[in-house]
């Protein structure tokens, strides 16, 4: 058997174990050990003497991952980014922003979900994770629209998507994680998730008014505030601001003046809003609760890396990457076509796997063959398949299956966001938050349709860095 | 029989002589032997010499300075101001120290044979405001260099600050490194080049040491004539390697600095002899510590230093 | 996120000994997030030496590279035990009772083979850094400022140690869920349970009315 095929059995093996219930990251850790021991012990000819041999090195490479891969300086972003989403809700802003949201959006038509939205997006400037995110937003956006007369399902569902803005819009965990696995600058990928983030937001607010024209006793708009009472609304929300200006800057580094990394800019605006909560008055108790939160949330998040990572390393073994890109450069299709359809593939196997498993295990496969069909890691703009140089094609397909793996939070039957959002509130099912997320799908699929068609959304922002 | 090979990044330059060696290991065994290179695919490259250990894959290639502590007695290599030239001393020099049984030794805690090097030009550093061509201006200069590259920055009053390479133009260009030292093809490809107006052409202050190692047991498993076509390749492979790196990128690196008006900053003799006084104490610790541990260390760093006085005809 | 209610207790001898280990986990749990807490002043302290003195922190990345572990690791029991590490309960989500309990126990079982073997293999990882003779027992070190990387390096098989138990735990709760029937065993994380949801979510809504 070639180690190929190997590849292909192990990779069928790992969907059964899934379908099975098993844990995402054990499932993946298990078939990748299962995998390495086969591809060792295919080396000496299935030998029985030569079994305890192969299981031994399988075992001591599968055990080198979890350490060697956790150990690295950008992936500390991942756990900041999360505190800050916790800290921003012990600090208050979280109820700040919602209640500027609601002053100033309130009287729009669906007027409640569409202030959600914007909390929402406002929120996730200064949360790294769509999960938290959705997870704030349930305890406070959720009560306020059922007591407006919201179908449950759909308040549900505007959290569930609300919070997928999180992941695009910096500071985002999911994005540094696609800039490692690609080495890409981390900077500039933050930066390019800005205007799509902002863009998917008012596709959103756009089709929450839509729907609200359309359909009877959706939820009324809440009128009646007065402009002193909006103004003053911003005093409490403002923080936010000077976070996002910090993280930003030091992203971007507008002033050219020394400032640092992004790893420094994000933990600088942790710690900012850590002194908030502290202000506020956050007890021990709550800062208990949010590391607890916090490390519980970065360890399943790292334990799916790792566990992902043994069944990557496996792959390599078995050379299933390289087989990959020689397979689509040699399809006689138009590259944008290719493309296309590997975005489809993202959604298809987004159903099965929630987003960083997801692009984990893929991207060290897809990658190098989506830039190998622009031309390469250094063509330039004019020589290239997408009319983008190298590294602009690499943010510009990171933003596109970032969006992809966002889009599959929501999709079921594992769509983070929608557990989250039902195991928070008491009185919603997963099917219940699944049911009421639908309308979003269609509008991720126009915003996707977007970016695809219309690069300059993503790039423009980047390029002037 | 069918090696794996663990390298990592793009394939570039710095494994150019893998790429031959398996290239002229298949010819001269008509493909019966073949080398499965990865770039990154078997292991972190902080993590090769555990592979290797392991059993994982056959060769691998890792830089000491990664880990002085997996490698203590190759760290001799990596001393600041030794006074390599060039590539071909690099070569020279390195080939010598891996036949020293205390080094054979230490590598063999790794079930490792060491085959090759992967020479690496100087660790010159490129930098943004005035040029810097004394002592003294290194004083406050905020570097990006890590290990003991950083420490003889430090000896000499710069600031060395970890920064990862991938980080190192952004570092530049918001001002939080002045300077970044790096190999040539490195500066190319990191683009630090990019932001420099100025680049010490004679500094020569150290470089990193990249050895390529085998497996012991795959090694002693191959039959004699596959082993005899894999020994018998390693210093084609190396001055294909070498040709390559002299042609390609220091060709390319020349025309650059011309191209973006790099000011070439030529060190003294009395300032370059400033500088190896003020970073001699490097040296010495580390032979003192060194030898602690039973190394012979101050052999192996007297063998380097008389083989360069021997190459500069002195 | 359910906090902690999913797992139902009793004065049996297997849940008074899953509280006890759940009180390491909370430990662990905590030393996790005060490592993120420490991340984070880590890059204050290296911007402000940085910007006001001219001194970064030596060692940053050789810092933060030993810190992780501590946060992505010592979580994992703690995780497993209120059943938060993400799966898909597309097909399980339909079974009750001892069925459900039988797929528990296989999968659970799996993963109990899988950290056993890892235990193995990231001890062996541990033992390729460690050396009892050499200085700071180290033959592995970080890349800046030459720190010992085994102190980290053992907090996996540490970890995994605390998984383990949580997992032999779990077994032995299916194994007594498939004896005794029913949909509410002790010991083990509950898919769904809405009246001790509520009642945390109480709690974290009241938090907010400050
Ligand atoms: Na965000
Ligand atoms: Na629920």
């Amino acid at each position: 058997m070639t180690s190929i095929e190997i590849g292909l059995w192990v990779s069928g093996g790992l969907l059964v174990l899934v379908l099975l219930g098993m844990r995402v990251a054990f499932a993946a850790g298990t078939a990748g050990l299962v995998g390495l021991i086969w591809i060792f012990w295919e080396k000496k000819d299935y030998a029985w003497d030569e079994f305890s041999w192969a299981l031994g090195v399988a075992v001591k490479t599968a055990g080198q991952v979890p350490h060697s891969k956790i150990a690295s300086q950008e992936l500390s972003l991942i756990p900041v980014f999360i505190l800050i989403g916790y800290m921003a809700y012990y600090a208050g802003l979280t109820k700040a922003l919602f209640d500027a949201a609601k002053k100033w959006l309130g009287w729009l038509p669906g007027g409640m979900a569409v202030s959600t939205v914007f909390a929402t997006a406002g929120f996730s400037a200064v949360s790294g994770a769509s999960v938290a995110t959705s997870a704030v937003f349930a305890r406070i956006a959720i009560p306020e629209m059922l007591k407006l007369g919201y179908d449950k399902r759909f308040a549900a569902g505007v959290v569930a998507a609300g919070g997928t803005l999180a992941s695009l819009i910096p500071p985002s965990a999911i994005l540094v994680i696609y800039a490692i696995i690609v080495e890409q600058d981390v900077g500039k990928l933050l930066l390019a998730g800005f205007i799509p983030g902002v863009f998917s937001a008012v596709v959103y607010g756009g089709l929450i008014v839509g729907l609200a024209l359309t359909m009877p006793k959706f939820g009324p708009p809440i009128r009646g505030f007065t402009w002193g009472e909006r103004l003053r609304s911003l005093g409490p929300a403002f923080p936010i601001f000077f976070v996002v200006l910090i993280i930003i800057s030091f992203i971007y580094n507008p002033f050219g003046d020394p400032l640092g990394t992004p790893t420094e800019g994000g933990a600088l605006g942790a710690a900012l809003i850590f002194a908030m909560a502290l202000i506020k008055g956050m007890s021990w108790s709550q800062l208990k609760d949010a590391l607890l939160e916090t490390a519980k949330l970065a360890t399943m998040i790292f334990t799916i890396i790792w566990g992902v990572l043994i069944y990557v390393r496996f792959l390599g073994f078995a050379n299933l990457p390289r087989a990959f890109s020689d397979w689509i450069q040699g399809l006689e299709q138009s590259p944008m076509v290719t493309l296309i359809m590997i975005l489809l593939a993202y959604a298809v196997l987004g159903m099965f796997m929630d987003a960083i498993g997801m692009l984990l295990l893929t991207l060290p496969v897809v990658y190098p063959a989506v830039m190998a069909l622009n031309g390469g890691d250094l063509v330039s703009a004019a020589d290239s398949t997408f009319g983008m140089s190298g590294p602009m094609c690499a943010i510009w397909f990171g933003i596109l299956v970032v969006k992809m793996a966002e889009f599959c939070l929501i999709t079921p039957p594992i769509g983070l966001n929608c557990f989250v959002v039902a195991g928070v509130r008491p009185e919603l099912s997963v099917q219940d938050v699944f049911r009421g997320v639908t309308p979003f799908f269609v509008a991720d699929a126009l915003t996707i349709a977007g970016l695809v068609a219309f690069p300059g959304i993503v790039l423009w922002l980047p390029s002037l860095a | 029989e069918e090696w794996n090979v663990s390298v990592w990044g793009k394939r570039r330059a710095f494994t150019e002589h893998v790429e031959k060696l398996a290239e002229l290991v298949s010819e001269k065994t008509d493909g019966e032997f073949t080398m499965n290179i990865s770039y990154g695919g078997l292991s972190k490259n902080t993590e090769n010499l555990d592979g290797i250990s392991i059993g994982a894959f056959e060769m691998a290639q890792f830089c000491a300075g990664y880990h002085e502590d997996k490698n203590p007695t190759i760290t001799v290599l990596e001393l600041p101001f030794l006074g390599v030239r060039n590539l071909e001393e690099e070569v020279a020099v390195s080939h010598m120290i891996y036949d020293h049984p205390a080094v054979q030794e230490d590598l063999a805690r790794w079930n490792a044979k060491l085959l090759m090097t992967s020479p690496m030009p100087q660790y010159n550093i490129v930098g943004t405001g005035d040029p810097r061509s004394t002592v003294e201006d290194f004083e406050g200069m905020r570097v990006r260099a890590t290990g003991g590259l950083g420490e003889a920055f430090r000896a000499v009053g710069a600031v060395p600050t970890s920064v990862p390479s991938n980080e190192a133009y952004n570092a530049m260009d918001s001002n939080v490194v002045d300077t970044v030292a790096f190999a040539q093809h490195a500066h190319l490809s990191f683009r630090t080049i990019d932001q420099a107006t100025w680049w010490t052409a004679n500094l020569n202050p150290g470089t990193v040491n990249c050895p390529i190692v085998v497996n012991m047991d795959a090694y002693e498993g191959l039959s004699d004539e596959h082993r005899e076509a894999l020994d018998s390749s390693v210093d084609e492979a190396i001055e294909y390697y070498v040709d390559n790196y002299q042609n390609n990128v220091l060709k390319q690196w020349d025309q650059i600095l011309e191209e973006k008006n790099v000011t070439k900053v030529e060190f003294s003799e009395e300032e370059l002899q400033k500088f190896r006084e003020a970073t001699q104490g490097i040296a010495d610790q580390w032979i003192e510590e060194k030898s602690a541990q039973g190394i012979p260390a101050q052999e192996l760093y007297d063998m380097v230093k008389a083989k360069l006085a021997e190459m500069h005809g002195m | 996120m359910a906090g902690s209610a999913a797992v139902l207790e009793d004065g049996s001898a297997l849940s008074r000994l899953e509280r006890a280990l759940y009180r390491l986990e909370q430990v662990f749990g905590v030393i996790s997030g005060l490592a993120v807490l420490a991340l984070m002043l880590l890059a204050v302290f290296s911007v402000g030496g940085r910007h006001f003195f001219n001194a970064p922190l030596p060692g940053y990345v050789d810092w933060i590279q030993l810190a992780m572990p501590l946060i992505a690791f010592l979580g994992i029991s703690y995780a497993q035990r209120d059943g938060g590490h993400i799966r898909m309960d597309i097909l399980i989500g339909r079974l009750h009772g001892r069925p459900l309990w039988a797929a528990e126990f296989l999968t659970t079982l799996a993963t109990l083979l899988l950290i056993a073997l890892l235990i193995w293999g990231s001890w062996a990882h541990f033992g390729r850094s460690f050396d009892w003779d050499a200085p700071n027992w180290s033959r592995d070190s970080t890349i800046d400022i030459g720190l010992p990387i085994w102190p980290a390096k053992i907090i996996v098989p540490i970890a995994f140690g605390v998984m383990a138990a949580r997992l032999v735990l779990q077994l032995w709760g299916y194994v007594r869920a498939l004896v005794h029937g029913g949909d509410r065993p002790i010991g083990v994380p509950l898919m769904k349970s809405a009246a001790e949801l509520a009642a945390e979510e109480a709690e974290h809504v009241s938090g907010l009315d400050r």
